[in-house]
């Protein structure tokens, strides 16, 4: 018995890399994306003008209350029937970047609050315009106070991730290659084990990695 | 591409019912595994504050390995793990009035996987809310002479449940969510109705005899998610408010919940 949870890496490792690289791209990918559109976003709901800060906000409460499977039939099916011609890969990065973007401009929202008025007020009497203010006093002074929850948006969407492989679009993720092995060989309960391994390895390294920075980044009092 | 004023298929034949019967049986879902979440996580918080080094441990890994893995890996693994004689059983002792995706031996597949990872996460907030306790409060029910359990039950899990009101409810909004990942095992809920709805041939339970538009159908059960969450989102922050105030000003120890975790 043990010997057959063995083989069934061995012999399937090939694939099982490759499904294990499909969803490290994804979620690398989304991530970039989540991180673009979520700081947009925060800057808008931070911003002085009422109107960008309604935009936020709608943007905010839209695609953190929408499952992640709607958005992808709407992105990849819905899309396609009304003539757009997307691909799988891209349906799927924009769905988990653009769902995860609201998370993470919450997170940047809460962080940027987290910094005092006073520091603004500071900054501005001494002749800094609003976005200098921001880029260069605000936002250093933030992501301090950001890492721990934008590490734990990093490993809902390695989580995620698997949503992109498991539903239509059908990209040949880690879950994927699980399912697919599982199927073949019907040794199903080792293939769905060493795909979980695969993801447990992804969510730890996440875990260990923002644990360094947040003991590197720590405000020394 | 078709105009985004498209919406026509919702008042053919039963369309909005048959679309908002499927809403409802996805909040049935959450509901019965946010209950069933809640029991389990509560044993798993308790096992894993056991002063049993080995069970505390034991549960720890447990709970560890089941949050950090993707619920819909859960889901399908049960789904294919779980035996078809287990699954008939489940059929024969469902009523029959129940709604149809409650009789489907699938069910059990997808329920268990929502309990499995969400017990998981609860347990994690609950102990979260357990430890954010001053230790003043077991030391002062020590020195009244309460012992463990009755500390506990009379003491810490009064206090320490009531902290974590609001990360339940916005991990019931991820749960609502996560309802439409059963969809894939089969079962049908909102998600295959959309998409019975916008079947080519049309569709043959509601009588709307052409196909609706996916994009259209599909942007309308996002927003149904989007009004029911957003509607527990301001209940959670209204109980957050006024957890605040009931504790004084006590300021930032309560459980922030993996609120942002959940994304």
């Amino acid at each position: 018995m043990p010997f057959a949870f063995v083989d069934t890496l061995t012999e399937n490792f090939d694939e099982f890399l490759r499904g294990f690289g499909i969803t490290v791209q994804l979620v690398v990918v989304s991530f970039v994306i989540a991180m673009a559109v979520g700081t947009l976003i925060a800057a808008f709901r931070v911003a002085p003008n009422p109107w960008l800060q309604r935009i936020g906000g709608l943007y905010v409460e839209c695609f953190r209350n929408i499952p992640l499977l709607v958005l992808i039939f709407i992105s990849y099916p819905g899309l396609r029937r009304a003539g757009v011609d997307i691909s799988a890969f891209v349906a799927g990065v924009a769905s988990l970047g653009l769902y995860t973007a609201a998370y993470v401009a919450e997170a940047l929202r809460s962080g940027v609050f987290s910094v005092s008025k006073g520091q603004i007020e500071a900054s501005l009497s001494l002749g800094f315009t609003y976005p200098e203010t921001m880029r260069r006093i605000i936002l250093p002074q933030a992501f301090r106070t950001v890492i721990s929850p934008l590490g734990s948006l990093i490993i809902a969407m390695i989580k995620n991730s698997a949503i992109l492989g498991g539903s239509i679009l059908a990209l040949d993720d880690l879950l994927k290659t699980g399912r697919v092995i599982a199927s073949r060989t019907f040794d199903v309960i080792p293939a769905f084990v060493w795909a979980a391994a695969g993801y447990l390895i992804l969510t730890g390294l996440a875990t260990l990695a923002i644990r360094m920075l947040e003991t590197r980044y720590a405000v020394k009092r | 591409m078709t105009s985004f004023a498209a919406f026509g298929w919702l008042t053919e034949g039963n369309n909005l019912r048959f679309i908002l019967e499927g809403f409802l049986i996805n909040l049935q879902i959450a509901v019965v595994a946010i209950v069933l979440a809640l029991i389990a996580g509560l044993g798993l918080a308790l096992l894993r504050l056991s002063r049993n080094r080995v069970v505390s441990v034991v549960t720890g890994i447990w709970v560890d390995v089941f949050r950090n893995l993707p619920l819909l890996l859960l889901i399908l693994f049960l789904f294919l793990w779980i035996p078809t004689s287990a699954r008939d059983t489940w059929e024969d002792v469902m009523p029959s009035w129940m709604p149809e995706a409650w009789q489907s031996g699938l069910m059990l597949a997808g329920l268990s996987g929502l309990v499995l990872y969400n017990s998981a996460v609860l347990a994690e907030i609950m102990r979260a809310g357990i430890q954010s306790l001053p230790r003043g409060q077991s030391e002062a029910a020590q020195a009244l002479g309460l012992n463990y359990r009755q500390a506990m039950r009379h003491v810490i899990l009064p206090q320490g449940l009531r902290r974590m009101v609001p990360a339940t409810v916005s991990q019931l909004i991820t749960l609502t969510k996560d309802t439409t990942l059963v969809s894939i095992i089969a079962i049908v809920e909102v998600m295959r109705r959309a998409r019975t709805v916008t079947a080519t041939s049309g569709n043959p339970f509601t009588g709307g005899g052409t196909e609706a538009p996916i994009l259209e159908v599909f942007l309308f059960v996002g927003l149904l998610f989007i009004i029911f969450n957003y509607a527990l989102s301001r209940l959670s922050r209204r109980l957050e408010i006024r957890e605040k105030e009931r504790s004084g000003s006590k300021p930032d120890i309560e459980v922030r919940g993996l609120e942002e975790q959940v994304a």
